[in-house]
């Protein structure tokens, strides 16, 4: 769980006091779903959506679990929010979005959202492109990093868009032994099916 | 999925790694690894054995031999770690100033890792492990100040602090009637904690002594020791300032207090290093600059992500003391481009214009001012700008957007 974004964002440390509280359900191939309140997509296989958000504006899918393959979907998050769950604000306080932002900053205010939650500096952004997201202008970008005290390093690609100032974002993350390469197309024809 | 990481086991890696471990300091915050504390007590076994005894590498009873094991396992990880940084000219570098601390002969049994972590910190481990972290290079400015760590890390070895601590920790919480069959977990009385880190400050002090002793004997200058500490507590009123809060350079409550007030430390090296002067002006600032260049940029990379924008520019600020190098400007126009607040683009276009006229060749330069030119709405300015860029980085990994942003290539 170390090495996965979104159980260091928040989720795990929510767990663990109350262990009781995250619940999984099933999200049905084919069907048409609500992603973290208001992106829907249509995905091609069974996913599992967690009860639990790791922040307001955020929801996480897995298919095997988060430390396998993790999707992240971020939904209208506005100027001053913060990517993943603030945990440390006193100490290492995450970015916020800036109301100024445009479509380059989202893969460094990925980036650097990264790096402070994972407390690592092995994180890399290896590709950056335009394309769409649910018809709008957005950015798509591969990246991989590894953390602290574990040899694995994992592989991950995203869409973000900014419509109307806020951000709409869709993160996928897994192994890069053999899980990204099954995965990440599942994933990123979510991504090509999301609408806003 | 959610694997439920009890209080217990949490509480049994902090002091595994607290007993494992003894870490030069933490006042930046937020190490991964707990801090490892170490002091010794008035009824320590006399375990300060003379430094060519062959003895002293080895563990030399149940509960040393235990340590090392762990640290064995420990090491093991780290030599497979991505994080580990390999280049054997670094490497041979920072081992070359250790070895001139602690001797030739002696420094063969330190096993030195160099890791990619942004932050000041070194530690050692009792079987010879030693760990300097990324942003410590970053933070000393000389090799003289990389001296007093690594004599500061290795005093720690010799003197066997993990070893009197682990046996102190062991002491009191049997005292406590805590889980004798994990000493370890039992750890959890605030009380037994701040006397257990009590006693780790006055080793903490014993390794500043011990490393500037070494220091001077190296035929470094030993004022350059407290040097360290006075810029790592101006670099945190920097980062208070810009957050608005307090400065942590005082702060010596709460659990990891585990070293001594950076105040009280620079008052105490400034008065030992006039006692054992070493050689002063032996600052070797010169071989140090070189040695780190080729990773600087990578450095201040990393310390840039880390949306410390006090501690950044005070990093940069202290790093441009002698001359705004064109790669020192660039990483300031990317700070204050990234930062964005009211003021901050119009500089940033200076300083990546003051970096261009200085010579500068790297193809980002161009990438920076161009994007900041275009949310000031210079568009004409900035197309040209990224035009540039990927005339001068064909290959860059975000060609295609910024060739839609630049309206062509």
């Amino acid at each position: 769980m170390r090495g996965t974004l979104i159980g260091l964002a928040g989720l795990l440390f929510v767990a663990t006091a109350t262990p009781a509280a995250a619940k999984w359900s099933l999200v049905a191939s084919g069907s048409n779903a609500k992603a973290a309140g208001t992106i829907s997509v249509t995905p091609g296989e069974e996913w599992n959506r967690n009860s639990k958000k790791p922040i307001k504006k955020g929801e996480v899918w897995t298919l095997d679990g988060l430390n396998l393959n993790e999707l992240y979907f971020v939904s209208a998050l506005a100027p001053g929010e913060t990517l993943f769950k603030d945990i440390d604000k006193k100490n290492r306080p995450l970015p916020k979005l800036a109301a100024s932002a445009v479509l380059t900053d989202i893969p460094e205010f990925f980036e650097s959202s990264a790096r402070i939650t994972l407390n690592t500096s092995l994180f890399e952004i290896t590709d950056v492109s335009p394309t769409k997201l649910g018809g709008n202008d957005a950015v798509k970008f591969t990246y991989n990093y590894a953390v602290t005290g574990e040899s694995l390093t994992r592989k991950g690609v995203a869409v973000g868009a900014l419509v109307r100032g806020q951000l709409y974002l869709i993160s996928f993350a897994a192994p890069s032994i053999h899980f990204y390469d099954r995965d990440a197309p599942k994933a990123e024809a979510i991504m090509a099916s999301a609408r806003i | 999925m959610i694997r439920a990481s009890t209080r217990e086991s949490r509480l049994r890696n902090f002091a595994l790694a607290a007993a494992a471990l003894a870490t030069l300091a933490e006042p930046m915050a937020l190490a991964a690894q707990p801090t490892a504390p170490v002091a010794p007590p008035a009824s320590t076994q006399g375990a300060t054995t003379t430094s060519d005894d062959p003895a002293l590498y080895k563990p030399t009873d149940k509960d040393e031999r235990g340590l090392w094991m762990q640290m064995d396992e420990v090491e093991r990880e780290l030599k497979n770690s991505p994080e580990v940084i390999r280049d054997p000219a670094l490497n041979a570098y920072v081992r070359s100033v250790l070895c001139k601390v602690a001797t030739e002969a002696r420094c063969a049994n330190i096993r030195l890792y160099i890791t990619r972590t942004p932050h000041f910190n070194a530690t050692m481990a009792p079987n010879g492990v030693m760990q300097v972290w990324s942003g410590l290079l970053l933070r000393t400015t000389n090799e003289a100040q990389l001296a007093a760590i690594l004599g500061h890390e290795y005093t720690h070895f010799q003197e066997r602090h993990t070893l009197r601590l682990f046996r102190d920790i062991k002491k009191k919480t049997d005292a406590a009637s805590f889980l004798n069959v994990i000493p370890f977990a039992g750890i959890i009385s605030l009380g037994l904690l701040s006397s257990i880190f009590g006693f780790s400050r006055e080793m903490e002090r014993a390794a500043d002594r011990g490393g500037l002793d070494l220091m001077a004997a190296g035929g470094y200058d030993t004022q350059e020791a407290a040097r360290v500490w006075e810029r790592l507590r101006e670099e945190m009123d920097a980062t208070a300032a810009e957050r608005k809060t307090k400065s942590r350079k005082d702060k010596n409550g709460g659990m990891f207090a585990t070293h001594p007030p950076s105040a009280e430390r620079v008052t105490s090296l400034n008065e030992w290093a006039k006692a054992s002067p070493g050689i002063p002006g032996a600052s070797g600032a010169d071989r140090y600059r070189a040695a780190i260049a080729p990773w600087w940029p990578q450095f201040v990379d990393d310390q840039l992500k880390l949306n410390d924008f006090g501690a950044s520019e005070y990093l940069l600020s202290s790093l441009a003391s002698t001359e705004w190098t064109p790669p020192l400007l660039y990483a300031r126009g990317e700070l204050y481009r990234r930062r964005a607040a009211p003021g901050d683009l119009e500089k940033a276009v200076q300083f990546y214009g003051e970096a261009i006229a200085g010579s500068g060749e790297m193809p980002e330069i161009w990438r920076g001012r161009g994007l900041a030119l275009s949310k000031l709405g210079q568009s004409e300015a900035a197309k040209a700008d990224l035009k540039e860029y990927l005339k001068r980085a064909p290959k860059a990994p975000d060609r295609a957007l910024i060739a839609m942003l630049a309206g062509g290539e």
